[in-house]
């Protein structure tokens, strides 16, 4: 190929490749500025070529990218600029009006030294490409693992912690309180005679009830507890830093929530009762599961002293209410 | 497998490449940041891949956690530069690098774009002058992060690097009045090494 055939191949691929092409000397004088370049800044070549490229752009981060061009200068290096860090360097419009999401055009950059026979960095060169696609997608996928991570947390039908999670989460305060001190408390409770609820009203009747057993629980919670379904019609509530007066206070309050108003369902309504037990975490404990197991024999407990009632893992007392 | 060990002519000549290289990437470097920069002689080993972790141990000596950064390169000769720096990453040459007091506090992207920023300065200048000297003129792909306060060993573990042989060339900078260390590791494939051996015979026979 001759050089003027190949010549003029470069200045059409410079031209109209989908890439932002432009150049600056050493003084920061503009020397090239494509098409993109000029379509989406709305500045054209030769309105600029020649000047500087901060009296153009005073909107730049001058310090920085001056710092950064001196780099290649300096260096006779390569540089980038990732959306990732810096979403953009020049403020262009990008062409997903629609679904973007986006304020500007996503840019990588890439800042490349040209060299002249003195072997000195005689230029410049900067390729913007838009990224605008990659990052949406890129922030799609981030905010999809962050909700897949949530909702592999979550019960499905009450939308509250789920078995899996509140285990993971008893272990890690179990662990926390082994090893640094402190305390919390565990309180496990279940809905009284579930069964029959499913029995007369159906098994819809029976979601109802677990659902608005739930709401009225977090309702009367702190954020900080940590409130899941452990299965079937059974919960678990975790209270880090509480003693066992004060857990004994919140299962009164759990008890209430879900009883002491009747549940609306289909027109009807209908009255959901719960047993609660309760423990406390202590440092000779061997493992979390203890507590589990002490405050489901609690519970157990509380159904034996004729349901709907707090009862708290090994003492002898009488349970607090009956209502 | 070939014979990649260097001759006693290669090693030598590799090794008075590197220190003018890295003299030259000092200066540099010293100019853009405009303070004194100390780089330490250069450490050149062939070394098998299953042994780079021990190497790698032994050069960052104390730190527990590190912060790495690597970077491609690409000419007939190919390979890979990691910036390992300490926990705490390069927050000290927040100004350096021209960023302006405005742009405190770091958030964790323009933390990242600091360490992008130091890595690609400290790789260009030191792999540069050196591949320089040897005739050639590399391409860089942009950098990307290994890992943030991560132990050591993450480094390497979760590559599964393709070749059996690398050539580690250890640098260790530091800045005058500056609490800031960091290690560059230079690794290249068994090809690139063929290919190195002989733009070094070249450089010797044309000395």
């Amino acid at each position: 190929m001759s050089t003027q055939v190949e010549n003029r191949f470069s200045e059409f691929i410079v031209d109209r490749v989908g890439f932002g092409i432009f150049a600056v000397t050493r003084d920061m004088q503009l020397v090239l500025w494509n098409r993109f370049m000029q379509q989406h800044s709305g500045k054209k070549a030769e309105e600029i070529i020649g000047k500087n490229l901060f009296d153009c752009f005073p909107e730049l981060p001058r310090k920085w990218l001056q710092k950064k061009f001196e780099g290649v200068f300096l260096l006779k290096n390569f540089s980038f600029i990732s959306w990732e860090q810096r979403p953009y360097l020049f403020q262009f419009k990008h062409d997903r009006p629609v679904t973007g999401g986006v304020d500007w055009m996503q840019q990588n950059c890439t800042f490349m030294p040209m060299i002249n026979a003195a072997n000195e960095v005689e230029m410049v060169c900067v390729t913007i490409a838009d990224v605008t696609d990659i990052s949406i997608i890129q922030r799609q996928l981030q905010s999809a693992l962050v909700a897949l991570g949530e909702s592999a947390n979550r019960d499905g039908l009450t939308g509250i912690y789920n078995r899996r999670h509140l285990e993971e989460r008893l272990a890690q305060e179990f662990s926390r309180c082994k090893r640094y001190g402190g305390g919390f408390s565990l309180l496990m409770f279940d809905l009284d005679h579930f069964k029959r609820v499913n029995d007369q009203y159906g098994h819809l009747g029976g979601d109802a009830v677990l659902r608005a057993a739930a709401a009225r629980v977090t309702n009367v919670i702190r954020t900080a507890d940590i409130f899941g379904r452990y299965g079937g019609e059974e919960f678990a509530l975790i209270l880090p830093e509480t003693d066992l007066a004060a857990a004994t206070i919140v299962g009164e309050k759990v008890r209430k929530a879900i009883g002491e108003t009747p549940i609306e369902f289909d027109g009807q309504k209908l009255t959901a009762t719960t047993s609660v037990g309760i423990t406390t975490m202590r440092s000779d404990l061997p493992a979390y599961e203890a507590l589990i197991h002490e405050a489901d024999t609690a519970l157990y407990r509380a159904k034996g002293l004729g349901r709907n009632c707090v009862v708290v893992a090994g003492s002898d007392i009488e349970p607090l209410k009956i209502s | 497998m070939s014979n990649l060990q260097l001759t006693d002519d290669q090693r030598e000549a590799l090794q008075e490449v590197t220190n003018i290289g890295m003299g030259q990437a000092g200066a540099a470097l010293a100019a853009l940041l405009d303070t004194f920069v100390t780089l330490s002689v250069p450490r050149i080993q062939l070394v098998q891949v299953a042994e780079l972790g021990k190497s790698l141990r032994a050069m960052v000596r104390d730190a527990q956690d590190v912060t790495a950064v690597r970077q491609s390169f690409q000419s007939d000769i190919s390979g890979e530069a990691i910036v390992i720096y300490g926990p705490e990453g390069c927050k000290e040459l927040w100004d350096l690098m021209g960023y302006e007091p405005s742009d405190e506090p770091p958030g964790t992207s323009t933390e990242r774009e600091l360490l992008f920023d130091v890595a690609n300065v400290l790789v260009g200048a030191c792999v540069c002058s050196v591949f320089e000297l040897l005739g050639r003129s590399l391409s860089f792909s942009r950098p990307t992060l290994i890992g943030e306060k991560v132990p050591l060993d993450y480094l390497l573990q979760q590559e599964t690097l393709p070749w059996g042989m690398a050539l580690l060339v250890e640098v260790n900078f530091s800045l005058e009045n500056r609490q800031f260390t960091a290690h560059l590791v230079t690794l290249m494939a068994e090809d690139s090494i063929e290919q190195m051996k002989a733009a070094l015979d070249h450089f010797v026979a044309n000395l």
